[in-house]
């Protein structure tokens, strides 16, 4: 306060400065008007008549408005402060190389762009422990990979080249940038933009890889649904995901995706995008054609480019209906993985890749990493059956294959090999599940030309371990090969694969319960994977902690028992889990699916004793089935088998 | 001691030109002190006075409108470039002639509060007869020199006044074409803030000038902005409100030019001078128009 008075010295109150504040305000020199030139002219008429408008001193105000002259020095200054908007010099600082400021292009700081609570939540998911951090950006392992960025190298060096080949569409890397461009504006003229999650429920078709390049040119992030996901699993996941658009088939084979999804009238889910012949008859769906085709792209509306810390990936691992388990991946932990494998897959721009699982699954999106990092093609399955991945792998000409070991298992076992051409493969990438040697072995004898290469990863670590094209099948049948690059893995003392590195996910989104269980003390995520190493650092892996069986204090890992129950003439599957026992604590209870409908246990463990297993390690119970539930890699969902009544 | 007014007066001036000064002139005393308001015409400061004396330094450099970095082109120090020039115009009073002068300061009247100077500086210059107020928020403007800085000297010598500029510059020809088409001239159109408005008559002079000074002031007048930074400082409902009140680039900014006294960004943003044909277009507006002008290329 001038002169050291304060307010209540001077007699100010609230209330005063309510009452004439404003016109104190406007009176002083804060707003100015000047009629005429009356000062240059000395017309001091005019100066007079006009001293109101011109600006008035504080002594002057007072003697107008009856106040002390130190009063209104006071609320002129509260005034000034109340009135005073500390952001507007941003606007002088936008004017930057010459610009001039527009009026009719300027939008407020406070109306510009913001992320929503919910993005902000994801985002604050993406804590990774400062020397972890610091140590992959020196090691070169996190740096500026972006889905976007690879794909713009690719417009820009190789146009011409094939991206993604389905059937007879060939869309080459140009194409693929326009059409990704413009369906990345018509998802923001939805409203849709940085930080949202849309959810991608498709077989794996061109609009499939579409859709994931412009959500992540949007700085979007994608959640996957599974093809067989119906109702109950929508609704949890697109839920806890957040999800504020999905993009779905309006007729999924029957399953109504998109009219299920608008029915749900889930409170975030904004938009529904459904892609089919009949996409525009779903009421209150968008047609997927309608924003691929549209005129304003992304690139036109110079939408911001995402940044590699960005999270762009939020995958479900299990509990798709109760407790889900979220991973939140950004570009430095997914493509950074797939940049530094590339070239131990030995991949080139001149590969043409298919994956056989769905690219819901991560272990399809590494495939599709690595096509898009190296340039090479994606040639794409819709659906897997046995036949259409002979076929597409023989008419595509594919020369890198991402499958799973039930895959090459049922193609051997249709003797497909014999029937296709597979020679064009130089390379096959097995995971997704245990891979059963004899079978490595026998697919490796029916492709002598291609590299049999097993890869261990989970949705967690995406390409954690694997074989390289040149181990030959003696060790890729028995092991999934040495750490990738950035990646560390250990043994703990019970067995268990434990790893870290630059592609680990950081923490399960909005699940504390699963995070504290996920990481060690030392910040080593437990795989749950049971692992031995050999003495040239291969590791194979050997089971899952929680199928250990323990039988009175005897602990036995069932996978050897599964591996030579696959073996047996009347058993197509098996998988052998613990049943509670009040006696032992528990016991092994095998389920089959059995080609013999009148197999009994007695058969099953003379069997077994044949093989030279212990009796400590039989099965107690067989329980048959007519089919396993499969995970989309064909893994057996072992806790989903649920033990019968007796 | 004799002292010839006339002789005295083109001695001081000259002195001014030689320093550096690109105009100086002697303001009508008399019009100040029925001008300006109680408590800032110059006899409040001093008591004996008998001339106010102004001069205007030269403003921008042609660098100085063009460069994308506005902290470096509007760093506020050209002005301190007058004061030296007037500090020096006083002592010379003093020695030569015997008679109390002082130089006139820029700064806030202290027992008037902030954003109240002691003086107007721009009344001086304006009735000493180097400049004319513009539309640009009556920044005053002079048709050969374009935009200047100010400082005024008081003394207790008499000297003859001058008589202000018999015509405006403002506005070029080139702005009332504009604003026959727009209803707006550039500096009323660029302004960031939009703190400009007014209208120009029928013969192209200017009928009546807006300035929402206080609009004009948030975009720079960081005395305001440290206060309210520190306001939302101790309103923030967390740890994380509260760091990002203090510490936020923009904010860490603000600590930065308090702390080093940077004059960068302070007062205006000069926008409307960019955009200013007289400002940036004049004869001699600028140090390579005068150097052409001087050299008669």
């Amino acid at each position: 306060m001038a002169r050291g008075f304060s307010r209540q010295q001077i007699g100010v109150t609230g209330a005063m400065i309510d009452s004439y504040g404003d016109l104190i305000f406007q009176l002083s020199h804060n707003m100015q008007t000047r009629r005429g030139d009356p000062i240059r002219t000395l017309d001091f008429e005019g100066i007079e008549a006009s001293r109101d408008e011109l600006g008035m001193s504080d002594g002057q105000i007072a003697a107008r408005v009856g106040l002390s002259e130190p009063q209104v020095m006071y609320i002129r200054n509260m005034m000034e402060r109340r009135n005073f908007n500390s952001r507007h010099y941003h606007r002088l600082l936008e004017l930057g190389g010459g610009k001039r400021f527009r009026e009719e292009r300027f939008t407020d700081h406070t109306e510009r762009f913001h992320y929503h609570d919910d993005a902000i939540a994801l985002r604050e998911a993406m804590a990774f422990a400062p020397d972890r951090a610091r140590h992959y950006s020196e090691q070169g392992w996190w740096a500026d990979d972006t889905l976007s960025g690879w794909l713009a190298r690719h417009v820009s060096q190789r146009p011409e080249a094939a991206a993604i080949i389905q059937g007879d569409l060939v869309i080459n890397y140009a194409d693929l940038g326009d059409r990704v461009d413009r369906l990345a504006g018509g998802l923001h003229g939805l409203g849709l933009g940085q930080g949202d999650v849309i959810a991608v429920q498709l077989p794996n078709i061109a609009e499939y890889l579409i859709s994931y390049l412009a959500i992540a040119r949007l700085g979007g992030v994608m959640t996957t649904l599974y093809m067989p996901h119906r109702e109950r699993e929508f609704e949890t996941l697109l839920t806890h995901s957040r999800a504020r658009a999905l993009i779905c088939l309006s007729d999924a084979g029957g399953f109504p995706a998109a009219e299920t999804a608008l029915g749900l009238k889930l409170p975030k889910l904004q938009s529904v995008i459904a892609i089919g012949p009949v996409a525009s008859a779903v009421p209150g769906a968008v047609a997927f054609e309608d924003l691929a085709n549209g005129t304003a792209s992304a690139n036109k509306l110079n939408l911001p480019l995402p940044v590699a810390a960005d999270p762009f990936l939020l995958l479900y691992t299990s509990g798709t209906t109760a407790s889900p388990k979220a991973v939140p991946h950004n570009s430095h932990t997914m493509l950074g993985n797939a940049r530094l494998g590339a070239g131990e897959h030995l991949l080139t721009a001149d590969d043409v890749i298919l994956s056989a699982p769905p690219f819901g699954h991560l272990f399809a999106l590494y495939s599709f990493h690595l096509a898009l990092y190296t340039g090479a093609a994606n040639l794409l399955l819709a659906t897997f059956t046995p036949p259409d991945l002979a076929r597409v792998v023989e008419d595509g000409r594919a020369t890198a294959l991402f499958t799973a070991p039930a895959h090459m298992a049922a193609c051997l076992g249709m003797g497909l090999f014999d029937k296709h051409d597979w020679s064009s493969l130089s390379l096959a990438v097995l995971s997704g599940s245990a891979v059963p040697g004899d079978m490595a072995r026998a697919v490796a004898v029916k492709m002598p030309n291609c590299a049999m290469t097993q890869l261990w990863g989970m949705t967690e670590t995406q390409g954690g371990l694997y074989c390289r094209p040149g181990d030959g099948i003696d060790i890729a049948s028995r092991s999934a090969g040495r750490p990738a690059p950035g990646v560390e893995a250990r043994i703990s003392d019970e067995g268990e694969l434990q790893v870290r590195g630059s592609m680990l996910f950081p923490s399960y989104f909005d699940n504390p319960g699963a995070n504290e269980a996920a990481f060690t003390d030392d910040g080593w995520f437990r795989s749950g994977d049971l692992a031995a190493r050999d003495a040239i650092g291969n590791i194979a892996i050997t089971g899952r902690i929680k199928d250990i069986i323990n039988r009175g204090g005897v602990k036995y890992n069932p996978r050897e028992i599964e591996d030579l129950l696959d073996g047996h003439p009347d058993i197509a599957q098996s998988a052998i889990v613990p049943m509670p026992d009040d006696v032992l604590g528990e016991r092994a209870c095998c389920f089959a699916v059995a080609t013999d409908k009148n197999l009994d246990l007695n058969q099953v463990c003379a069997y077994l004793l044949e093989k030279g297993i212990a009796k400590t390690k039989l099965p107690e119970r067989l329980v048959l089935m007519d089919e396993m539930p499969m995970t989309p890699t064909r893994k057996i969902i072992k806790g989903r088998l649920v033990l019968p009544e007796i | 001691m004799e002292i010839d007014a006339e002789d005295a007066k083109k001695t001081i001036l000259d002195y001014c030109l030689r320093k550096g000064a690109l105009a100086a002139g002697v303001a009508d005393l008399a019009a100040l002190e029925r001008i300006a308001p109680p408590g800032h015409r110059p006899s409040d400061l001093m008591p004996k006075i008998k001339s106010v004396i102004s001069l205007g330094v030269g403003g921008q450099t042609q660098g100085a409108w063009s460069v994308p970095a506005k902290a470096m082109g509007y760093f506020g120090s050209t002005e301190t470039r007058a004061y030296t020039i007037a500090y020096g115009a006083a002592f010379l009073i003093e020695s030569r002639y015997q008679t109390p002068a002082i130089y006139c300061p820029p700064d806030m009247d202290n027992e008037k509060g902030p954003r109240v100077p002691l003086q107007s500086l721009k009344l001086h210059a304006e009735v000493a007869g180097i400049g004319a107020r513009s539309l640009a928020g009556d920044i005053l403007l002079h048709p050969e020199f374009g935009y200047m800085y100010f400082a005024s000297i008081f003394t207790e010598l008499e000297l003859p006044p001058d008589q202000p500029m018999e015509t405006n510059p403002c506005p070029a020809p080139s702005c009332v074409a504009m604003y026959r088409q727009i209803g707006r001239t550039p500096c009323q159109k660029f302004c960031p803030v939009q703190c400009l408005s007014g209208s120009i008559d029928e013969d192209g002079k200017q009928a009546e000038m807006h300035y929402d000074m206080a609009a004009c002031a948030e975009m720079s007048q960081q005395y305001e902005a440290v206060p309210a930074m520190l306001s939302e400082a101790m309103a923030a409902e967390d740890a994380q409100g509260r760091e990002d009140a203090l510490f936020d680039p923009d904010n860490k900014m603000l600590w930065y030019k308090m702390s080093v006294g940077s004059g960068g960004l302070l007062a205006q943003c000069f926008e409307c001078m960019r955009v200013c044909p007289i400002a940036t277009k004049a004869p001699l507006a600028d140090p390579i128009r005068r150097s052409i002008a001087k050299e008669g290329v």
